[in-house]
């Protein structure tokens, strides 16, 4: 998955684990930039009583590089608060919820936003609603106006939502486990079978999304409106995390005291890097990891397990990636740097020589009207890997990418296999069966408990 | 040095555990622990807790005291031995 469930400790722990992050500049208001980070994996939409929500005891943050030494410039903190209207009842709703302050609605959170700059906090905004899990129709009859609703205005001018939406990440997770086995091309596998369309593992699921939209120029070094994608002021580098605090006590009465300075156990930049480059012995300890430290794990991203795997599979099929044994500065250059200019012609997002995982965005470039999945890999400079859109076809990308189609960027001598630009998972935004949404937050109406009992 | 038993000696390290993360100066910590009066300090009615006191360095005497959102470490292998013969 892209990062669901993908190191042993936050595997445990759902409600701290960062499964998703997105930035892109705004479709519909191309003046500003949408910064998305979920949470919680696979949440199937029946999971009643205690319907997901966020942690009360979890600090979550979006963080903000815009100077290139991959440390927080501008970084906006969540936290959470759980109130119970009635203790006496088993239900999360006594009857229909039709708006944020129905007194049949039981469990209801809230949460505070604070922007940390300069080294001061401010907090921008308390006590903002955020809309109900999608139970059903009789219990949250209209929930896309319940949502609507939940949309909140900040004072600084930035826009809020944080609550439950469908799952927008698609991938095969049933084949790519199945040691890459991927359903259109099984035929070529070690293990071979017939082809067969790819099957969406995170289709009818649910997520948790926390979703800021934030004027542009609020987010360059100097305040200034990013209009030249050649200019270093139109990047930032984007990281979400996710902390406890140091300590924890059960008492036997049921209750639970935290004290100490907040751990961060969960981080994410881009999609997989720490799901598939990152071996399972390190994988903690780089969730544990500020962006900055990250050149620790250089060799991981110089040398793919999965590029490796994918000639061990796939006998015969990539015969020049098996043949290629330098470091791979292509996946440098993409996942730890941004890729420099003149190497793309329109497009650069090098943030500078630190290493570090951050999705780098090049707010210069605008969104297009007639959007690739495929991102910079299919000729659209407004995707992934120029930030990622909800939308994008990042599995795909990084899989062709890992196969061999960018390594002539940085190596001209080398000559990808056909099979590379041609590999993938066999799947779209068609087999989401929630849309996307054209406008903030983008990711679908979530799936509700009634129709998805078996998701 | 006052004469040890299990129960006096968890009255003290409640009572003077919570003193600690008040006190501004480590140092002068250490003596009030120690000496016969700390066995019923006054506490300041203001903090309601919770602290988490953490032997974070046994061969140092290195405690780690765990309070709001903070984290205050300093040394006392006196408090650190004290606590090991306790925990015994």
């Amino acid at each position: 998955m892209s990062s669901h469930r993908e190191a042993p400790e936050i595997s445990k722990d759902p409600v701290a684990d960062n499964t998703d992050v997105y930035a892109f500049v705004s479709p519909d208001d191309p003046e500003t930039v949408t910064l998305i980070a979920n949470y919680i994996p696979l949440e199937g939409p029946a999971g009643g009583p205690n319907f997901y929500e966020f942690g009360d005891d979890v600090l979550y943050e979006i963080h903000i590089d815009n100077d290139g030494d991959a440390v927080d410039d501008i970084t906006y903190k969540f936290r959470f608060q759980t109130e119970l209207r009635n203790p006496n009842t088993f239900l999360y709703n006594t009857g229909r919820i039709n708006s944020l302050n129905d007194p049949n609605w039981n469990k209801r959170q809230f949460y505070s936003v604070t922007m940390m700059k300069d080294g001061d906090e401010t907090v921008l905004a308390e006590a903002l609603a955020s809309p109900p899990c999608n139970i059903g129709p009789f219990s949250t009859p209209n929930y896309a106006a319940l949502a609507q609703a939940a949309i909140h205005p900040l004072p600084t001018g930035e826009k809020v939502f944080a609550g439950q939406r469908a799952e927008g990440f698609y991938v095969d997770l049933g084949s790519v486990f199945d040691l890459i086995d991927l359903r259109p091309f099984q035929n070529l596998h070690l293990n071979p079978l017939p082809p067969a369309p790819g099957v969406n593992g995170t289709n009818r699921l649910n997520v948790h999304t926390i979703a800021i939209q934030v004027p542009k120029n609020m987010l360059t070094r100097d305040g200034s409106n990013p209009t030249d994608p050649k200019d270093p002021r139109s990047l930032i580098g984007v990281y979400a995390s996710a902390s406890r605090q140091k300590a924890k006590i059960l008492e036997h009465n049921a209750g639970i005291k935290e004290a100490g300075p907040w751990v961060q156990v969960s981080r994410l930049g881009s999609p997989l890097f720490n799901e598939v480059m990152i071996p399972l012995g390190l994988k903690d300890l780089w969730n544990a990891q500020d962006p900055k430290n990250d050149k620790q794990f250089l060799t991981y991203v110089q040398h793919q397990e999965v590029a490796h795997l994918l000639t061990v599979f796939y006998p015969g099929i990539f015969p020049n990636l098996a043949a290629y044994t330098k470091a791979r500065a292509d996946m440098v250059a993409i996942f730890l740097t941004g890729l420099p200019a003149g190497i793309i012609p329109g497009f650069q997002n090098f943030t500078g020589a630190t290493l570090a995982d951050l999705l780098r965005l090049n707010m210069a470039i605008p969104p297009v009207k007639t959007p690739n999945i495929l991102g910079i890999l299919g000729g659209d400079l407004a995707g992934f890997p120029n930030g990622r859109r909800v939308f994008d076809d990042v599995f795909t990308i990084e899989l062709r990418a890992l196969a061999g189609v960018t390594i002539p960027l940085v190596d001209p001598s080398f000559k990808p296999d056909a099979s590379a630009s041609v590999v993938t998972d066999g799947l779209t935004p068609s087999n989401i069966n929630s849309p996307f949404l054209a406008s903030f937050p983008y990711l679908g109406v979530p799936y509700s408990g009634f129709d998805n009992p078996n998701a | 040095m006052t004469k040890l038993t299990r129960r006096s000696f968890l009255k003290q390290t409640s009572a003077g555990a919570a003193t600690f993360s008040l006190l501004p100066a480590i140092p002068a910590l250490a003596a009030i622990s120690h000496s016969p009066e700390a066995a019923r300090p006054e506490l300041p009615a203001a903090f309601s807790g919770p602290m988490v006191v953490h032997v974070s360095d046994v061969a140092a005497g290195e405690i780690t005291l765990l309070v709001d959102a903070r984290e205050i470490v300093f040394r006392d292998p006196e408090i650190v031995a004290r606590l090991i013969k306790a925990a015994r």
